[in-house]
């Protein structure tokens, strides 16, 4: 049923763009399973692949001090709110061409919106 | 002039798996310790990252994480009559350098050898009659079981994320695993990794022939896992790139991903990066290492570094010239047959085969290392030798770890190795071939061995380690053996057309065939038969402990790292809760 999915993931992110708030109806425990998945590069052990995500949500993005980002991620000149994320996390390189993160994206939209939930307590 | 630093209480000589892993347990039993490796520091933030990692040119080809031939390298002989040549750029094997050493680009697949492994001289002896095993073949029991090392295996499946599928959990056989494995205690951390469209139609038409196919087991984690140390892994990517260069997921295990995160927060840690060991100074009166001397490869100058316990953790060619620079032991005399250090070499047999199916879409640019399918059918003593004139097996697997654009380009036999032709076969066949090999074993021999060179040196003034090593015809006949078994499962898949690729009898140092150098400072039930006791403890010098499979008294029919693994937490827990309380012989001699 490919069309049942598209309409799901299109209601989804038209809830996180018309009502921010919505969004307090995702499940940021859950989204702390999702983050398992990101969490092998972006940890903030020493010799971390990807940087810290401790406080993304409101970051300008390229902005951890010390990581060395792709030119693409440094010309991105994005501030990390909701829209932003959800975009760039369902769709990496459709978002920020050429960024070097190897990520697909998260397919599943209710795993993106609770991940979104949960980094936004992530601090 | 060497300058002579404060004691520690535990040094590594070299920093790959088993120096990783022995500095964490040494650590978290209260000890300081330092990490002494030859090469660069290597941290995944800066070096495992996209796009440098997918540069096949940089790393599958120029072999950046190798060791430097520039510094040193080890002579080649066939045979023990003939002058041995020092090799200048390394190519049939490829020793790792830096930290993480040869467990950074390793090809991941992570075996057990199996229980009758451990035993089997004595297995061949019970099973083929009292002279069977013939008198050039120097194999010898493990002194430690399959049991012993059972918990061990399941620690470092752990630490590694590892995923298979258990073929004999507790005893209990499961189809669609390796049943003939020894007992786990445990299922593997993950799921097993996907197979790929060769690897299920191998799988077919393996089963088709009352063989019993499983997905290879593998240090890559499947799914998003955390490990026993609060690492997280990543799920493998299936990117491809995988032999030759570091992980940019952190999926595939090394030291680096699993342990060192942990350690370069431990302040009773200190890594040294290079920092080159050139000396074990030996007190032979008291049997032990005092101190172990270093040159800074930054500026040239020399340390001495004194330590309680001296783990020799460098590469398989490192711990044997180290014991032999150093007067650890009695190296072996190939003429007379006495001695041990150097003794019962062992290099990997493998040969393999490719095949062509011109309406099969076999999408082989997507992998991971190690992926594939396999059947354990003809390993070991899981076959009736009788009458087929050697002993010893091996697994034989389809693999699928990707296809690169430079080494992924399988062609039929006779097309032309460069111009117009070869461009339209790699064309035409890339999407329809798929490769496959055959991992045999090596039963020692008296005539392989290691020992210094008369002639040639490294960089340090120090005689180089010289090999001597041609495969006995019971290899041959053994790797002829498992060939003619592919060959039949082969034909079962109906290919277009195929290749099979047998070993020529005589060893050549290119092109690359494994990594998989075992033997020389073997372990042992007495002083009289081995370099080491059970625990990895040298007879010679009672606080020196020597990892990796330099100790494997013969080489099985698996890959070597899971086995050196075990072996590693093995001997950490021995020195823990044995040597620290009473430092001395852990097995009196």
């Amino acid at each position: 049923m490919p069309g049942a999915i598209s309409v799901a993931a299109f209601s989804a992110s038209m809830l996180v763009m018309v009502a921010p708030s919505a969004a307090s109806a995702a499940d940021a425990d859950h989204g702390k399973v999702v983050f398992q998945n990101c969490a092998a590069c972006h940890t903030d052990k020493p010799g971390a692949i990807g940087p810290s995500l401790r406080g993304v949500v409101g970051r300008k993005s390229g902005s951890v001090d010390g990581f060395h980002y792709s030119d693409a991620m440094k010309r991105a000149n994005l501030i990390w709110d909701e829209t932003n994320l959800h975009d760039y996390l369902k769709d990496p390189q459709a978002k920020v061409r050429g960024n070097r993160m190897p990520f697909g994206g998260v397919n599943n939209p209710k795993d993106l919106d609770d991940l979104i939930a949960y980094l936004k307590d992530y601090k | 002039m060497v300058t002579r630093l404060k004691d520690v209480d535990a040094v590594t000589v070299g920093f790959g798996w088993t120096g990783a892993i022995l500095a964490r347990e040494l650590t978290k039993a209260g000890l300081n310790v330092v990490g002494l490796e030859r090469g660069p520091d290597r941290v995944p933030g800066e070096d495992f990252i996209l796009p440098s990692v997918r540069d096949e040119v940089r790393y599958a080809q120029r072999l950046e994480l190798m060791m430097d031939n520039s510094i040193d390298t080890i002579t080649f002989r066939n045979f023990p009559n003939e002058q041995a040549l020092p090799i200048r750029r390394i190519g049939a094997f490829l020793p790792g350098e830096g930290t993480g050493g040869s467990g950074i680009h390793w090809g991941a697949l992570l075996w057990r050898n199996l229980p009758s492994d451990f035993r089997i001289r004595s297995a061949l002896t019970e099973r083929y009659g009292k002279n069977a095993v013939p008198d050039d073949m120097t194999i010898q029991d493990w002194p430690v079981s399959y049991d012993d090392l059972e918990p061990h295996y399941d620690r470092f499946d752990k630490l590694c994320g590892a995923s298979g599928q258990a073929g004999n959990l507790r005893g209990k056989k499961i189809d669609g695993g390796n049943v003939f494995e020894g007992a786990r205690n445990d299922h593997y951390p993950n799921a097993p990794i996907k197979s790929s469209n060769a690897g299920l139609m191998y799988g077919a038409a393996a089963k088709s022939l009352g063989y019993h196919p499983f997905p290879a087991p593998v240090a890559i984690a499947s799914a998003a896992y955390t490990n026993p140390e609060n690492v997280t892994l990543g799920a493998c990517e299936y990117c491809g790139y995988c032999n030759r260069v570091a992980c940019e997921t952190n999926s595939k295990a090394s030291a680096n991903s699993t342990i060192l995160p942990v350690l370069r927060l431990d302040p009773k840690f200190e890594l040294r990066s290079r920092c080159f060991v050139t000396k074990l100074n030996y007190d032979k009166a008291a049997k032990r290492v005092v101190s172990v001397t270093y040159t800074d490869m930054r500026n040239g100058e020399e340390y001495e570094q004194p330590a309680g316990v001296v783990i020799l953790s460098s590469f398989v060619f490192g711990n044997v010239q180290h014991l032999l620079l150093s007067g650890i032991g009695e190296p072996y005399n190939h003429d007379s047959g006495k001695g041990l250090v150097g003794k019962n070499y062992a290099y990997q047999y493998e040969a393999g085969a490719s095949a062509f199916f011109e309406d099969k879409e076999l999408n082989p640019y997507w992998g991971s290392a190690g992926m594939g399918v396999v059947i354990d059918d003809f390993n070991g003593e899981n076959f009736d030798h009788g009458g087929l004139g050697f002993f010893g097996g091996g697994y034989i697997a389809c693999n699928t770890a990707g296809a690169p654009p430079i080494a992924g380009r399988t062609v039929p036999h006779g097309t032309p190795e460069w111009g117009s032709d070869w461009k339209r076969a790699t064309v035409k066949w890339y999407h329809h071939a798929a490769r496959f090999n055959t991992q045999g074993s090596v039963y020692a021999n008296r005539n392989n061995y290691m020992d210094l060179d008369p002639t040639y040196k490294d960089v340090f003034g120090r005689p180089l380690v010289r090999l001597s090593y041609n495969p006995p015809d019971n290899e041959y006949n053994m790797s002829r053996f498992l060939q003619t078994k592919l060959e039949g499962v082969i034909k079962a898949m109906n290919p277009t057309h195929y290749d099979m690729h047998p070993r020529p009898k005589t060893f050549t140092v290119v092109p690359y065939q494994s990594t998989h150098n075992t033997g020389g400072t073997m372990m042992g039930a007495d002083p009289k038969s081995s370099v080491v006791n059970r625990y990895l403890q040298s007879w010679d010098a009672h606080n020196l402990f020597v990892q990796g499979a330099s100790v494997f008294p013969q080489q099985h029919g698996y890959n070597p790292t899971g086995t050196v693994g075990a072996l590693a937490y093995w001997s950490a827990l021995a020195i823990t809760t044995k040597y620290l309380k009473n430092p001395g012989p852990l097995v009196q001699a």
